[in-house]
């Protein structure tokens, strides 16, 4: 799969149709995310399966979008998994990339992967191979949702009481790109307390989630304690999915809960 | 256009958790923390996180600087270093090489604080080095 | 840390002590929130109700400076009920003896009254301890900035060794250091009494190695503490201090003091990133390179040695600190040419047997631990596994000493000080953050509700904060986080500096400040 992935950057970067690829790379011992801009330097990329499948992932998308924002006019080519590139699809929606300055170089992920994540489609429609894994099911939703409502409730707010306000569920999120962020609100949650007020401060960003998270689950691995906040967003996105049957990045057109004009 | 992100280590608390900084011609644009760190597995706490807001702030010194009759002037390298150079023999002269004491930090590397550390014991030779690993 | 962070993880009972450990070790507390997930106890013991404490499965509170005393009645009961471990007293320690008969004076009636908690919590966690399968012990500047720091962590050990938890994985005693480059900087020989790897400047085959070595003579005289060259400057027997990195004016205790023996120095040279409140009393002041503009490496507090690297250059005319001590060094008379940071790794690890394998090569990845001495060592996850350093353990019978300083009718409350969340140590980094200062930017002085009614203070009013050494005003912030008689303040705010109340009474050994405890007075400020 990596050889398809050089294979296709290489020719984009050498046929100039792209100024720069990013991408993940194995520098320092580690996976790092990495803007290829020589064909020389491909011999180091890799997709993100340091030792298990997808666990060195980056929101290689929010790299894109400081690069696009500071060379409006290159196009650039982004690594992508099927998360990923719903994230693109809704990234276009939001007015924060635009799809004539990106190249997607979508790889699929395996059946293991597909499985933790709960992950619908664990491939993307502009691929450099064939699906490996079909859709699966979000278990840890399907068991938080068999316990009865106080015992959901005592659950969350045990694992929100650990919350040290890291902010890098929304820090590592490839979809939050807001310039003012609710979370930052004083009048929403008092500033300057650990741990924050509970459960608004997870409440009030899990609202933010509606419509706009493609559940890629950074958020989760990013958190410092552990809170199983995929799920959390999972829910909202259900709930999204059943009153208004839109489902970010799957679904053409504006979110219904994204009230900016069109450009 | 130059994109880096250079793998570093957290330069506040004692976890010493691994993450990117992320800079874009020359200006450091965020930080990353990385995933496949032993130490912090892509965790950071908020002040990790937003730790390139200080390392380009423009009160950064930027320029020896010399007192001179209550406030200071700006001066080049070989003035500055040459004064502390003349003063720091002048004293040892006088009062001897435990009249001279070296704050080394815990929040330079190692091979700055060997330096140090060998500086104020082979050049002053003294044994006053210390810093403050009590508070 | 005589472990390595991730162990905490295999830890079926992890006391806490004297450590806020998810606000000033936020990732440590990862591991630790892991192992009570997998299971294990976890026993939080401090004065403060800090976050940590509500996730724990026991908490309790000892009145400020009672550490010894606490640790000696949960001894005193893991030996009445006979939890100890047998083996591992006989095979691998001495001095038992000594030592349990100072313990048979503390049982818990009496140690409750001295340190406020329950007879029936010290035998919980001296059950939930002694009797785990990997007991693990995480502790910080709430056991060791006391006039009894050396006696606490001692205690600690004395607890570790009695119940056999240390030297095997999940176990041992735990300090988490609070700077991230404080071990390196300890290992490097920035301390008066060692060269670096702890070689003692007082042994003659050590010193004559260093004088090889460095083709200079050195000194066999231990030198001074930070404390002791402030009242050496003040005593007028110290003329000059060059200080790299540091911030005395706000981290020192009683900073008036230190401000006054600044300004006797006949030569003040401060090195550093900012225009600290120390630096604007140098007489010359050299701008530095930052972390993220230097190579390097820092040792973090599990002993992992891990690469730093250069992502931008410095501002203006900044150097490397190394680069601007060897040029200072050049000019002096004493050569120093290195042409990298590399090349100074080299020569620490010809000369420092802990660090004798280590090469920016072999760092490259997850970095190494010391000990390790070759070039073919794997470094050292936890330390002590077969034997100690001085050979068998040694028990130390340890009594409890109050604190320097008394309450009295004038100042009737004990202060205790650290760091919040959101900020770090002197706040010359922090306080350049918007995402930072935007949480928290002033001093808020924590105070019990009980305290704050009596006193006629709710949160937001401005209160004097009063002790022995000075005065500062700040915010109050009525909180049950904090027990009747006890207030906090932090030291991350210069204009509201709780290092000018603090007490600058000293461990006798190791010199340690006892920030965690002095008497104060508090009152409504006059708007």
């Amino acid at each position: 799969m990596i050889e398809k992935v050089i294979e296709r950057v290489k020719e984009l970067l050498e046929g100039g149709e792209i100024k720069g690829f990013v991408g993940l790379c194995n520098k320092n011992g580690h996976t790092a995310p990495y803007l290829f801009t020589e064909v020389a330097e491909l011999d180091h990329l890799v997709v993100g399966d340091f030792q298990n499948p997808g666990d060195a992932r980056y929101p290689l998308n929010k790299l894109l979008i400081d690069l696009y924002r500071a060379y409006p006019e290159e196009k650039f080519g982004v690594l992508v998994r099927g998360c990923d590139e719903r994230g693109l699809n809704d990234l276009y929606v939001w007015n924060q990339l635009t799809p004539k300055n990106v190249v997607a170089v979508g790889i699929p992920c395996p059946q293991e992967l597909a499985d933790a994540c709960g992950c619908p489609k664990p491939y993307p429609d502009n691929s450099v191979a064939e699906p490996i894994a079909e859709g699966a099911e979000a278990q840890d939703l399907i068991r938080m949702e068999a316990l009865g409502v106080k015992e959901r409730f005592t659950q969350w707010m045990e694992v929100f009481s650990k919350c040290i306000k890291c902010y890098g569920c929304r820090d590592i999120c490839p979809m939050c790109f807001c310039k003012e962020c609710s979370l930052e609100l004083d009048e929403l949650i008092p500033r300057g307390e650990m741990p924050p007020e509970i459960p608004i401060f997870h409440l009030v960003r899990a609202v933010h989630m509606a419509g706009r998270c493609i559940d890629c689950g950074l958020c989760n691995e990013a958190c410092p304690v552990d809170i199983p906040l995929r799920t959390l967003y999972k829910k909202v996105g259900d709930i999204v999915y059943r009153k208004f049957n839109y489902r970010p990045g799957f679904d053409k057109g504006k979110s219904p809960l994204n009230v900016l004009e069109n450009k | 256009m130059e994109f880096k992100t250079v793998l570093t280590v957290c330069p506040y608390c004692g976890c010493g958790c691994n993450f990117y900084l992320e800079v874009l011609d020359g200006k450091v644009i965020g930080t990353i923390p990385c995933k496949t760190s032993p130490v912090n597995e892509g965790k950071l706490c908020i002040k990790g996180w937003n730790v390139h807001e200080f390392i380009q702030d423009p009160d950064r010194l930027t320029m020896p600087l010399i007192r001179e009759n209550g406030s200071f002037r700006e001066a080049g390298w070989d003035e500055a270093l040459d004064l502390v150079a003349s003063k720091l023999k002048k004293i040892k002269e006088q009062h001897g090489p435990d009249s001279i004491g070296l704050f080394a930090s815990a929040k330079i590397t190692n091979e700055e604080n060997y330096v140090i550390q060998k500086f104020a014991r082979a050049v002053i030779g003294t044994n006053n080095v210390d810093h403050c690993a009590r508070l | 840390m005589t472990n390595s962070v991730d162990e905490f993880e295999l830890s079926d009972c992890i006391f806490i002590t004297g450590s806020n450990t998810t606000s000033s070790h936020p990732i440590v507390a990862t591991r630790i929130l892991r192992a009570k997930k997998k299971g294990a106890k976890i026993i939080v013991a401090d004065p403060r109700r800090v976050h940590i404490a509500d996730l724990a499965d026991l908490y309790v509170s000892h009145r400020l400076g009672t550490d010894v005393a606490l640790l000696n009645g949960i001894m005193y009961v893991i030996l009445d009920k006979g939890w100890e471990n047998r083996a591992f007293i006989e095979e691998r320690t001495e001095g038992f003896e000594e030592f349990e008969k100072v313990i048979k004076d503390y049982p818990p009636e009496k140690v409750a009254e001295i340190t406020g908690v329950a007879e029936k919590d010290i035998e919980t966690i001296a059950h939930w301890y002694a009797t785990a399968e990997r007991g693990s012990i995480a502790y910080c500047m709430g056991i060791t900035q006391h006039t009894t720091g050396v006696d606490n962590v001692k205690t600690l050990a004395n607890l570790a060794m009695l119940t056999g938890h240390i030297g095997r994985e999940g176990t041992g005693v735990n300090p988490l250091r609070g700077q991230n480059n404080v071990q390196g900087a300890c290992d490097m020989g920035g301390l008066p009494n060692v060269y670096p790897g702890y070689q003692p400047v007082t042994q003659f085959q050590i010193k004559e190695k260093f004088e090889s070595a460095w083709g200079a003579q050195l000194s066999d005289k231990v030198g001074l503490t930070i404390p002791e060259m402030t009242s050496g400057l003040l005593e007028g027997s110290m003329k000059a201090v060059y200080i790299v990195g540091e911030n005395p004016l706000l981290s020192d205790p009683d900073a008036s003091h230190v401000e006054e023996a600044l300004k006797r120095a006949e030569l003040v040279v401060v090195q550093d990133i900012f225009m600290t409140p120390t630096a604007e009393l140098a007489h010359v002041i050299l701008p530095a390179a930052c972390f993220a503009e230097k190579d390097g490496t820092v040792t973090n507090t599990e002993r992992r040695v891990m690469r730093t690297r250069k992502a931008l250059d410095p501002p203006g005319e900044a150097k490397t600190d190394w680069e601007i001590i060897a040029d200072l060094s050049n000019r002096m008379g004493y050569p120093m040419d290195y042409s990298s940071a590399e090349e100074i790794m080299r020569e620490i690890a010809s000369l420092t047997p802990s660090y004798g394998g280590i090469t920016y090569e072999r760092l490259e990845g997850e970095g190494l631990q010391w000990p390790c001495p070759t070039k073919d060592h794997p470094g050292t996850r936890f330390l002590h596994k077969d034997r100690f350093v001085r050979g068998k353990g040694l028990f130390h019978a340890i009594e409890f000493k109050p604190p320097a300083e008394s309450t009295d009718d004038e100042f009737p409350l004990w202060l205790t000080t650290g760091r919040l969340y959101f900020h770090f140590h002197t706040g010359t980094m922090t306080r350049k953050s918007g995402a930072l200062t935007g949480e928290i930017d002033e001093q808020y002085v924590e105070l019990n509700p009980e305290d704050a009614s009596q006193l006629g203070i709710s949160t937001g009013d401005e209160i004097l904060l009063t002790s022995r050494r000075g005065q500062i005003r700040a915010k109050a912030l009525v909180t049950d986080r904090m027990k009747k008689g006890e207030v906090f303040a932090s030291f991350h705010f210069v204009e509201s500096n709780a290092n000018i109340l603090t007490n600058p009474a000293f461990d006798p050994i190791v010199k340690i400040p006892e920030y965690k405890v002095c008497a104060v007075r508090v009152e409504k400020a006059a708007s």
